[in-house]
């Protein structure tokens, strides 16, 4: 990035070296305020637009929260893309408005550097996807899960590290009818199909094996954890069986089970447990709405897959009903490591609250028609051509 | 190496304009410049810390003095009675208090907690001017920074039609 700045040309911030204002300073500014820094001089806009630069300030982003943008079903239609910023100095200012998403029906299904998959007309004929950057405003639909006569449900979206690509896994339902002594017979050729981004192929059958009929039957509830460079999805099952997480390996193109912790069941139904990356182990927790507590569990050896628990966050119910008044609602949380420490977001009602691990409240919102994701936005200001091939 | 109290290694630290600085190895391992050079063994006696003079060096050291974990005899038995809450809390009003300089001493700083690696102290005083750059308009930018707008005014418009949200 040295290069960027030529010999003897003015430093971009008298009194410090070029080198530290674009390694410390640049990298780390929001993409916003990055793009207003394009109309400070000519040497401002070369410095902050070449590709190594962008890089390295995608890189620098912080991770946030998704905390908006569902928008099921169509009766919220609450499109606001807001993210949680945990680090935010000011008392309330954790909540940040992004983005607002197209005027359509649609949802957040994955994200990925900084790309959100979106899909419009849910559970519709006409169901669509396209992708969107929010730091950049960059849209394109994506015409090749927008077949009428494939169903596609997207299992996740990753980045292929040999090429670059970004291929997208789905799940698709191919109805084909046939007629047989004048009676209508209906043939299913369900497999997964991936498709990269600007891609000009059709979707490409990579199978079905049974382990992903066990996924679709399970995936509303959870999202892909990338980890190690593939795609885990925590299983929840009925009481009777174990559970389970399925691997898909984006280098060989297949899936294969791992073995997740025992969670308990309350009321015949398993706690909810899900994925996270913890400073490069896999981590699960686990909800327990009968002891309304978290436990927080950790492979430490990924290759033996043996889980050891690690700790137990108490969900302080008594004082979120207190505030919230007397919902008869269930609880919902996601966590994130960061910084050395565990983020935990707990979702009731209306009400967004991020609790410390004593279970004390650290930061409270209200606000109607509130949707706290799983999914993290890491802004991209990298730019890509399939935004341009996909148009 | 010398030695103050016991168990304590002493690091002793030289700025260049001859001033010495004793100081305990964990403040000094605070820098992970320092870590290193500790660690491949080549700290015998003092260590010159090049480029950061006494002045700043001085109040690099003052802020590793209050970052280093407190581990210890005497360590140990603060965070049994102390909250951790509470220290985190106390750490963010004397930081609020250690970053109220003046933009060179503060640029300054910047350099010394780049070069020594100290990344809590690097965030601390970089943040104060990412703030602002994000929150202030073009021209406010332009004055703080001391740089001229050397573009047409028909270029600036059009770079700003091009992320015109951005300027909103």
């Amino acid at each position: 990035m040295a290069d960027a700045t030529s010999a003897g040309a003015p430093p971009l911030l008298p009194g410090l070296l070029d080198d530290i204002v674009i390694c410390e300073i640049l990298v780390r500014l929001p993409p916003k305020a990055l793009l207003r820094c394009h109309a400070v001089s000519r040497a401002w806009r070369r410095t902050t637009s070449t590709r190594d630069f962008l890089l390295a300030h995608h890189a620098r982003q912080p991770a946030l929260f998704i905390t908006s943008g569902h928008d099921y079903g169509g009766r919220l239609h609450d499109r606001d893309l807001i993210t949680y910023d945990h680090r935010a100095r000011a008392a309330g200012a954790q909540l940040q408005h992004v983005a607002q998403l197209d005027e359509r029906d649609c949802g957040l299904v994955a994200c990925c550097d900084g790309l959100l998959l979106i899909s419009h007309n849910m559970n519709r004929k006409d169901a669509c996807s396209s992708i969107y950057n929010p730091a950049t405003r960059q849209y394109a639909p994506i015409p090749a899960l927008c077949d009428s006569k494939v169903r596609c449900s997207v299992l996740g979206m990753y980045r292929h590290h040999p090429t670059g690509e970004y291929p997208i896994l789905v799940y698709g339902k191919n109805k084909e009818t046939a007629y047989r002594h004048e009676e209508e017979i209906c043939f299913y050729d369900d497999a997964c199909y991936i498709f990269a981004l600007g891609s000009v192929q059709p979707l490409r059958n990579i199978g079905c094996p049974p382990d992903v009929e066990q996924l679709l039957l399970h995936r509303e509830a959870t999202t892909a954890v990338m980890f190690r460079g593939n795609l885990h999805w925590h299983i929840d099952q009925n009481e009777t069986e174990s559970n389970m997480i399925v691997v898909f390996d984006t280098t060989a193109e297949s899936f294969r089970q791992m073995h997740a912790p025992v969670v308990p069941v309350f009321r015949n139904v398993p706690a909810y447990a899900d994925l996270f990356d913890m400073d490069g182990v896999l981590g699960m927790l686990s909800c327990d709405e009968a002891a309304d507590t978290i436990d927080i569990w950790v492979l430490q050896d990924y290759e033996s897959e043996v889980w050891t628990f690690k700790c137990k966050i108490e969900v302080p119910v008594i004082e979120i009903k207190a505030l919230c008044g007397q919902y008869d609602d269930c609880w919902y949380a996601v966590v994130m490591h960061v910084d050395g420490e565990l983020l935990v977001l707990v979702q009731y009602a209306e009400w967004l609250l991020q609790i410390d691990m004593d279970g004390k409240f650290v930061a409270t919102f209200h606000r109607q028609s509130l949707s706290l994701t799983k999914l993290q936005l890491k802004q991209t200001l990298v730019p890509h051509t399939f935004f341009l091939t996909l148009e | 190496m010398a030695t103050r109290e016991a168990g304590k290694k002493m690091i002793m630290l030289k700025s260049p304009d001859g001033m010495e600085f004793e100081v305990e190895e964990a403040v000094a391992m605070e820098s992970q410049t320092i870590r290193k050079m500790i660690e491949d063994d080549c700290a015998d006696t003092a260590i010159l810390i090049p480029n950061i003079n006494s002045k700043i060096l001085s109040r690099v050291i003052e802020y590793c003095n209050k970052h280093v974990p407190t581990t210890g005899a005497t360590g140990a038995a603060a965070s049994d009675t102390v909250a951790p809450a509470a220290l985190a809390e106390d750490l963010k009003i004397w930081d609020a208090e250690f970053i109220k300089v003046n933009r060179a001493t503060r640029f300054d700083l910047i350099q010394a907690a780049s070069y020594l690696n100290i990344k809590g102290l690097l965030d601390l005083t970089s943040q104060t001017t990412i703030d602002t750059i994000s929150d202030n308009s073009l021209e406010e930018i332009r004055s703080f920074l001391s740089t001229k707008n050397d573009y047409l005014p028909e270029e600036e418009q059009t770079i700003r039609r091009e992320n015109q949200w951005a300027f909103q």
